[in-house]
């Protein structure tokens, strides 16, 4: 009988633990430098943005969006610094810790080697970040940033 | 209270005397046939024991051996269910109140590190939030910022307008 209580309070104690840990779950943050214009034939949106497309549509006009630089980054500590770039832009994400729904941000976008704008940002989990760029030819520079 | 078969039977094998005896026999209803039936009987038992003795068993020490194991089997089987019996058939009311105050506690603390970790009030807690933004004067002398938050897309937007427009190599990957 004392076996069988032990047993219990085992199973009990793994099921807190279970919770506690899947609670201190890495978090992986998608950052793109996407590049947004209009043309004829349209090529498939990128899988990163499938939850925005709408939104990216309705707001800046355009039907077609390439990704030109990206980064995927795993959070453990929320604290870690990323780069994502592409051949003239650069954007430095600097993690500043954990929130209660995300992370604070620290971002940079580079032009080349200067910095053209930079904002500080608390990412929510469930809340996409859009930055509107420069005009680059016909299209739009566009950085989004996705927790995944 | 005997039968009446077992009087009778008593009565064949000599067993009834006094009153008992004298009670019986006077209740027969033809005593003459009755004594005559005693009779045959007791003829039938002594040519039965002259004729058919007890056959010598040749096998005498399996046999005992057969039912000595099949005596202890019985016994073995009777032991679990005697003390099954006797166990009570569930936990005894002071382990349950055990069980039930210390699944409480863990539950309680368990609660207390959930709770701990404040759940958002505000629905704009979910969305992203701009805390602060700046546009390099040197190339977007005239940029202004503006913050948008899409609550039902549940997306954040940093727009910003007077950029210098670039040249569309500055598109490449």
């Amino acid at each position: 009988m004392p076996r069988r209580f032990l047993l219990l309070i085992g199973l009990m104690v793994a099921l807190i633990w279970g919770d506690v840990a899947s609670a201190g779950v890495e978090q992986m943050v998608w950052s793109g430098l996407v590049m947004a214009n209009n043309v004829a034939q349209p090529d498939k949106i990128p899988p990163e943005l499938n939850r925005i497309e709408g939104t990216l549509k309705s707001w800046f006009g355009y039907n077609q969006f390439k990704v030109i630089g990206q980064s995927r980054k795993t959070l453990v500590t929320g604290s870690e610094d990323w780069l994502a770039s592409s051949k003239y832009f650069s954007l430095l994400v600097d993690a500043k810790g954990e929130t209660e729904t995300g992370y604070r941000l620290n971002l940079k976008l580079f032009q080349e080697k200067s910095v053209l704008l930079e904002t500080e940002a608390r990412l929510s989990k469930a809340s996409p970040l859009v930055i509107k760029g420069p005009q680059v030819g016909d299209g739009q520079l566009l950085l989004v940033l996705v927790i995944q | 209270m005997k039968t009446f078969e077992e009087k009778w039977t008593a009565w064949i094998d000599g067993e009834l005397s006094g009153a008992e005896l004298a009670e019986f026999e006077a209740a027969l209803p033809d005593r003459a046939a009755a004594e005559a039936e005693k009779g045959n009987a007791h003829k039938l038992g002594a040519f039965l024991k002259e004729n058919m003795p007890a056959r010598a068993m040749g096998n005498e020490e399996f046999f005992h051996h057969q039912l000595r194991q099949g005596i202890a089997a019985d016994a073995r089987t009777a032991a679990p269910e005697e003390s099954a019996a006797a166990r009570p058939a569930f936990w005894p009311i002071g382990r349950l109140v055990w069980v039930g105050a210390t699944s409480l506690a863990i539950f309680c603390v368990c609660a207390f590190f959930v709770m701990r970790e404040k759940a958002p009030t505000d629905q704009s807690q979910y969305l992203t939030q701009i805390l602060n933004a700046r546009v390099d004067p040197a190339l977007g002398p005239n940029a202004t910022i503006s913050m948008f938050e899409l609550k039902e897309d549940k997306v954040t937007v940093l727009w910003t307008e007077g950029l210098q427009s670039l040249p569309s190599e500055y598109a490449t990957k």
